[in-house]
């Protein structure tokens, strides 16, 4: 088995690296996750706070 | 449904990963002349294959942003560069652990190595840009101008490193007979990791895409409170 | 035609007034070749392939420098602005731009190689001349991507360093074609070796200078 140091090398840097840049990916998605519930829950309360004014009027108009 | 094909996608992904690793290591025969090393062969070429398409998408998505515009292929050219970014370094590094005990050395600049490195570079530049610059709507224009206008280089260097390589006598004189694949067993292992990393490069994408379109959402959201409190205020 | 001559004749005569971006791309270039000839072994730094050698890297820094410093000179006082509101139409500028950036490098690299002359134990002979139009034809393809790019450079924080790290990749193609054709007419051998090398530089040239004509409008303009 001469040589296998360099196939195990290969494959495990191949999946070590997808396997880091999934966790990544999945780490990024999960903070922006709780950041969009946030920011919408403080929309949805700002918007019932002020009263019945038609968001895309007031945003044309600005 | 966005949700459901990807989590298709993913088990597909994984499924076929574990079938073509099983292949590569336990099903395929051992290549005569190179001996085990051989075996990196199955997923070395799937990566260039999964790098280059990357590329072409960058490219693609630039020609797409600049004409259409829509920040979905703003959004497309960065994912895919990153992507392509990764695979073409574990392109790069298992090439380079193949070569050693094959050729006797880790690089060599022969035409195919360099052209990857300069791949490698352009879409290295490419990245740390978008790193370096806040998104907006000029960047993103910039961005698709870098991308075409690497896609465009691409068939020069290919000319250019070629005939370098031809005048220079080459290191190593012979390839490895790594294409001859005697055997229809390792056609299809081939087969089927190029269809494994394929179908991991469009989850990847996807997965990456809906990071993307977050951050926008969050962007959105955070202007529309924005507005909102300006409005309260005003009240 | 003649808004392709206004604004050239302003950089020109800008130049003209300070030199400066001139003068430092000529004190970088000599400063390259300085740094070459200790650099390398007395044996090495001698005869026409390292002289090639040598006047390409010269050409990649002051090309690099005298980009950024027309970027700083548009960006000072918001000319750039100006030029944007003025109806000239963008493809235009660009060839304005390109045809400045040029000139100025040419007379950077014709200082350049009269030092690598002088410094590589080359002869003044018919052998410079038949360099000029491979460096002309290098100069313009280098100063149609600096000219593309240098929009952004300005915008980052490490701008000076995004330019080249943007241009280099892009220009290796005419650096690898350029320096063997330039070692083919210094060392006097017969130009049809040269052939392929000077077709990849006209090859570069014409898909670079045409993409930027194409697609400048897209890097410069509203904020």
């Amino acid at each position: 088995m001469d040589n296998f140091a360099y196939l195990f090398a290969a494959y495990t840097a191949i999946f070590a690296a997808i396997f880091l840049y999934v966790m990544f990916i999945w780490n990024r998605q999960s903070r922006l996750d709780q950041e969009l519930r946030a920011l919408e829950s403080k929309l949805a309360a700002l918007t019932a706070a002020s009263d019945d004014a038609p968001e895309p009027e007031s945003e044309k108009s600005v | 449904m966005d949700k459901r094909l990807g989590n298709f996608l993913g088990a597909a992904t994984l499924v076929l990963t574990a079938v073509s690793l099983w292949m590569v290591f336990a099903w395929v025969p051992t290549e005569a002349e190179q001996g085990i090393v051989q075996r990196i062969f199955y997923f070395h070429v799937p990566l260039a294959w999964v790098a280059f398409a990357s590329f072409a998408i960058v490219a693609v998505a630039g020609i797409f942003y600049l004409w259409l515009g829509g920040q979905i292929w703003d959004d497309l050219g960065y994912a895919a560069a990153e992507i392509g970014m990764l695979f073409c370094t574990l392109m790069m590094v298992t090439g380079s652990l193949w070569a050693k005990p094959i050729w006797g050395t880790w690089w060599t600049w022969d035409s195919r190595l360099t052209t990857s490195f300069v791949l490698w570079l352009l879409y290295g530049g490419y990245l740390i840009m978008r790193a370096m610059l806040e998104e907006s709507e000029q960047v993103a224009r910039f961005a698709a101008v870098v991308g075409i206008v690497a896609a465009l280089d691409v068939p020069v260097v290919i000319v250019s490193v070629r005939l370098w390589r031809t005048i220079h006598p080459a290191v190593l004189v012979t390839r490895q007979g790594g294409h001859g694949l005697e055997d229809p067993r390792m056609v299809v292992t081939l087969l089927v990791s190029i269809t494994a990393f394929t179908l991991m490069f469009a989850w990847l994408l996807m997965t990456r895409l809906a990071v993307l379109r977050a951050r926008t959402r969050s962007i959105e959201l955070a202007k529309a409170i924005a507005m909102a409190e300006f409005r309260a205020g005003r009240a | 035609m003649t808004a392709f001559v206004a604004v050239l004749s302003k950089d020109l005569r800008l130049e003209l007034r300070s030199g400066m971006s001139t003068i430092a791309m000529v004190a970088l270039a000599m400063l390259v070749l300085v740094v070459l000839v200790f650099a390398l072994n007395p044996g090495v730094a001698r005869g026409p392939e390292a002289a090639a050698g040598a006047l390409w890297i010269a050409l990649v820094f002051a090309g690099m420098l005298g980009a950024s410093r027309a970027l700083l000179a548009e960006n000072e006082n918001a000319c750039i602005r100006a030029l944007l509101m003025s109806p000239i139409d963008r493809a235009t500028l660009f060839a304005a731009k390109l045809a400045a950036a040029a000139i100025f490098m040419m007379v950077a690299l014709a200082a350049g190689v009269v030092l690598t002359v002088l410094f590589f134990n080359l002869n003044f002979s018919g052998a410079l001349v038949r360099l000029a139009p491979i460096l002309v034809l290098g100069v313009i393809g280098f100063a149609a991507l600096a000219t593309l790019l240098a929009a952004i450079s300005g915008r980052a924080r490490g701008g000076e360093l995004l330019l080249p790290l943007l241009i280099v990749p892009l220009f290796v193609p005419a650096l690898i074609a350029g320096v063997r054709a330039a070692g083919a007419a210094l060392s006097g051998a017969p130009m049809a070796t040269a052939r392929d090398w000077i077709g990849i530089l006209i090859a570069f040239d014409v898909l670079f200078v045409t993409a930027g004509y194409l697609l400048f409008e897209h890097v410069i303009g509203e904020e």
